[in-house]
């Protein structure tokens, strides 16, 4: 009992972590979802991105830088050309031929056919003009550039190539003078520097790049996105740190630089590529796909915390039903074991009953005789002796109740022949009956097939009934016992000779503690008890009067054996 | 007495078992008592009773196990089962095994004594 009593509590007590373990259990689903599917999404998307944003990098660095050194080439060699080309006129001729008006003005038609050169000069040692050909004859004649810094330059080196310049033409233009060879005159040549702005400027660098030359000094050679002037100061950084070995390409902040020295280390060739622009599809490409894998974990997530709901509902609900099942099968094994405990009491209080009951009757004989015969209690004596004796019956019909009751759980369900059950019954009460001069007739159906129910509650059943039957009748009398098939039905009829059941008890005889039986003879448990087990066996038990006097209680059981007989019966057909 | 019946009271409780024998013997029986199937079977062997009483549960022997005994050594005499066991089952199995009949515990004597008679009648009658 302490047991039982112990698990209810604790029952209870499990209600509430268990709501919040299947919180938990649900949180950690979808954990195990935006691990096992979000994540691995992310990861790729991330990896992928990172892994074309680097390799766009490297792909363009190179590019860049493969620019950069093709563009080195073509610039150093057309500057080296122009020098050759003018060392090639001072040493084919000399500064008398080339002063004489008109011979210099065919030279510069015999080169200029691709107008590369705007204009052609003669310069003695001294700094005079001697000659001219271009479209500011009329500013530069007689002008003296002893002082000009690119005029001793010329004189000491022989040979010698300007910045890009505006000067007091208003066009940028660079000057490329070469010494003759005993350097006593010079030949000058104007380039138009829109040759390789041209050159510098095709070089493709993506949009928000640039392309630019600058002088040493951070002058700007060629315009580049921004126009002639100074370059950016992070540019002039970016030079210094390249030093002297010059080709260089890398990153720095948002752009992607390539940087070579030209013309001997006068001017720089820089390329750069705004990284952030160039990459703006690219990033386009990554928003969409990362707002699509946001909205694909959405939807995973959506579609599995509802698959998740829906299976933990059915889990918890399962897990219910099981505890409920559990606290059926304990409310059984309860029952069961309360059942056995009734029948164990039941069975020792009996021993002591007829200890008391023995020694009752022997003092009330005693008395009956000795002397206390002539005693003035006398009487009362055998009065109180005779209420121990009544009480030690009515407490036996208890303990024979409590043990009628304790047995419902016993038996297992087989296949029952019930004229064989009914007769054994009859046995063990025929004697009784005879020694009140009571028959008790058989009236069986042959030919009954086998029921499957519980035998010991059915012959609990018919002990009721039988003992009914012979209380009812109390002597010399016939108890009828009739089993009979109807249908589905087997139908079991006990009618007794006695008096038969009062109208107004009909309703009330299977009622609790209902009796017709001296008091002290009958518990009124026998018939409700009776129908309360012929109910579980799925039958039914009925009371009525007989049509010749007498009460008559029919036991009903289904025999659902529908599909059965005739299998038997074809049985029967098949063997001869 | 003459027409006494030779009673044989099988029980292991013995405030019962004692006054039961003297009641029974002041209404003419003549009674043994055993309080063990070891007592009962050397009074079986030598004072030859007629009618026996056995109770079911006993100290040394199960009482159908003694009752199946006794039926293999003197199948004609008629044994009486005693039970505080109201089993249906259990007086089924006492009667297939050869009680003549089966009485439930407290048993009023008056009717332990109409059973016995009986039961000694019938013997006879065979």
């Amino acid at each position: 009992m302490k047991a039982y009593l112990a698990t209810i509590p604790a029952e209870s007590l499990r209600q509430k972590p268990r709501e919040a373990y299947y919180a938990g259990q649900k949180r950690l689903f979808v954990l195990v979802v935006i691990a096992v599917a979000v994540l691995p999404l992310v990861a790729i998307n991330w990896k992928t991105s990172s892994f074309y944003q680097k390799s766009w990098l490297a792909k363009t660095t190179g590019e860049l830088s493969g620019f950069a050194s093709s563009r080195r080439e073509l610039i150093d060699r057309f500057l080296t050309d122009q020098e050759n080309l003018l060392g090639a006129f001072t040493e084919l001729y000399d500064r008398q031929y080339l002063s004489r008006p008109g011979n210099l003005a065919r030279l510069f038609q015999a080169i200029n056919k691709s107008g590369i050169i705007t204009d052609l000069g003669v310069i003695d040692a001294n700094g005079r003009h001697l000659a001219y050909v271009g479209p500011f004859a009329d500013q530069l004649a007689g002008r003296n550039y002893a002082a000009a810094p690119w005029f001793g330059e010329v004189m000491r080196q022989g040979r010698y190539v300007s910045d890009v310049f505006t000067g007091y033409r208003q066009v940028p233009h660079l000057v490329i003078a070469v010494a003759a060879p005993d350097h006593s005159w010079v030949l000058r040549a104007t380039i138009n520097s829109a040759m390789f702005n041209g050159l510098v400027s095709s070089a493709n660098v993506g949009p928000g790049g640039d392309a630019y030359i600058i002088s040493a000094g951070g002058e700007l050679q060629t315009p580049g996105r921004l126009g002639a002037g100074k370059a950016a100061p992070e540019d002039l950084a970016l030079l210094r740190a390249a030093g002297a070995d010059g080709h260089h390409a890398r990153q720095q902040g948002r752009y992607l630089y390539a940087v070579t020295p030209l013309n001997g280390g006068a001017w720089w060739l820089v390329l750069k590529t705004d990284i952030a622009s160039s990459l703006q599809e690219f990033y386009q490409a990554r928003k969409i796909g990362l707002a699509l894998i946001v909205a694909a974990a959405l939807a995973i997530l959506g579609v599995a915390q509802q698959l998740i709901r829906s299976l933990v509902n059915r889990i918890e609900k399962a897990e219910q039903q099981r505890m409920t099942l559990t606290g059926k099968v304990r409310e059984v094994e309860k029952m069961a074991l309360i059942g056995r405990m009734a029948a164990s009491v039941a069975h020792e209080i009996n021993n002591p009953l007829q200890v008391i009951g023995a020694q009752a009757g022997w003092v009330e004989e005693l008395l009956e005789e000795g002397v206390a015969r002539q005693g003035a209690n006398h009487q009362e004596e055998l009065e109180a002796i005779g209420k121990i004796r009544q009480q030690v019956k009515r407490a036996a019909t208890i303990t024979r109740r409590l043990l009628g009751f304790s047995r419902h759980q016993e038996g297992p369900w087989q296949a029952v022949d019930l004229n064989q059950t009914v007769e054994e019954t009859i046995l063990l009460l025929e004697k009784e009956a005879r020694s009140q001069r009571i028959d008790i007739r058989r009236n069986y159906q042959g030919d009954l097939a086998p029921v499957v129910t519980d035998a010991s509650q059915l012959q609990q059943v018919f002990l009721n009934l039988l003992h009914n039957g012979v209380d009812a009748v109390e002597h010399d009398g016939l108890i009828t016992v009739t089993t009979a098939k109807e249908n589905n039905r087997i139908k079991i009829c006990f009618a007794d000779s006695g008096p038969g059941i009062a109208p107004d008890h009909l309703e009330k005889i299977f009622d609790p503690f209902f009796t017709t039986k001296a008091k002290g003879k009958g518990t009124g448990l026998g018939l409700a008890v009776s129908r309360d087990i012929m109910r579980r066996l799925q039958g039914d038990l009925r009371a009525g009067n007989g049509l010749e006097g007498g009460g008559l209680f029919t036991a009903t059981l289904e025999q659902p054996g529908t599909e059965m007989a005739p299998a038997r019966n074809e049985q029967n057909r098949g063997s001869p | 007495m003459t027409n006494e019946i030779r009673l044989l009271l099988v029980d292991d409780e013995k405030d019962f078992l004692e006054v039961t024998g003297k009641r029974l013997a002041r209404r003419g029986f003549a009674v043994k008592i055993a309080l063990t199937c070891g007592e009962a079977k050397a009074i079986l062997d030598h004072e030859w009773p007629e009618v026996v009483v056995l109770d079911v549960m006993l100290p040394d022997l199960n009482g159908i196990q003694f009752l199946k005994e006794i039926k293999q050594k003197w199948p004609l005499l008629p044994v009486i089962l005693l039970s505080g066991h109201a089993s249906v089952q259990s007086g089924i199995k006492g009667i297939e095994c050869g009680a003549y009949d089966y009485c439930l515990k407290p048993v009023d004597l008056e009717e332990l004594i109409e059973r016995v008679k009986i039961a000694y009648q019938e013997s006879r009658a065979v």
